[in-house]
């Protein structure tokens, strides 16, 4: 880190080279689209490189990448007004037709090949289910579980007061299990 | 009187499935089988999740980020 800051080529792409997986897997299972994933990780990563001076080094380095990283998740899936979209529809939706609208179709539209290719990848009960879940369940169920963070360590990341990091992850959990047992019913 | 310990909460049921449950909860878990199933439960998705793999961005990747990166000069060799 201290080399990479000192703005060293091989250090930059050694950097690159050890957080490129995890950063992209968080983000094609945030964004579930593959050419989208690798732009918002090159955004990530360009952003984490030019402003590496900015860094402290008291905040773990790979905390400050997943930052960026599910920032830039979050902002795109914002801009394109998915985020309150789950399968049952938005939280807020009162009436039948709310519901109907908010609600996310998955498998509705007509895969490419690349497409199927994801859908492959991201292709196990688990994963589908983890696509259903709200943005901010998902981060940080996979922050948690994938990238075996503590509790502590994902609030900081997202910055996210502790207590709501635990119930995110407690409810994604719970609607990782009725997902998953609905579908072996 | 003696503690009985209530049914075990989610970080509870994590901490055993981490293998990392007080004593006195994992008694409880022992003698209670709607924990027992819970905990089950919450183990199945909690290890799906550990194995889900990791996925690599396509070849090239780090040239790429590379060519859009400002490097400042360096001072001094570099060890990986």
């Amino acid at each position: 880190m201290a080399w990479a800051k000192q703005g060293h080529e091989a250090a930059f792409r050694e950097l690159v080279r050890r957080y490129e997986r995890p950063v992209f897997s968080l983000l094609f299972r945030m964004v579930r689209d593959r050419a989208l994933a690798e732009d918002l990780a090159q955004e990530t990563f360009i952003k984490v490189l030019n402003g590496i001076k900015s860094y402290k080094p008291e905040f773990k380095f790979s905390s400050w990448i997943f930052k960026i990283a599910n920032n830039a998740a979050i902002d795109h899936l914002r801009r394109r007004s998915i985020d309150t979209l789950s399968l049952d529809g938005a939280p807020s939706a009162e009436t039948p037709d709310q519901v109907r609208a908010t609600s996310l179709q998955l498998g509705d539209r007509k895969e490419s090949p690349l497409d199927e290719v994801e859908s492959r990848e991201l292709g196990t009960a688990i994963e589908r289910a983890i696509a259903r879940l709200r943005p901010e369940y998902r981060s940080c169920i996979l922050l948690r579980h994938v990238e075996g963070y503590s509790y502590e360590e994902i609030a900081e990341t997202l910055d996210l007061p502790l207590g709501t990091v635990k119930t995110y992850i407690h409810r994604a959990r719970n609607e990782l299990r009725g997902y998953l047992e609905d579908r072996r019913d | 009187m003696t503690d009985i310990p209530m049914h075990l909460t989610a970080d509870e049921i994590e901490l055993w499935a981490q293998g990392l449950l007080p004593a006195p909860q994992a008694v409880h878990l022992a003698d209670c089988s709607l924990c027992r199933t819970e905990a089950e439960r919450e183990r199945k998705i909690i290890l799906a999740l550990v194995q889900l793999p990791q996925f690599a961005p396509q070849t090239g990747f780090a040239d790429r980020v590379m060519a859009q990166v400002k490097i400042p000069t360096p001072s001094g060799d570099w060890k990986a």
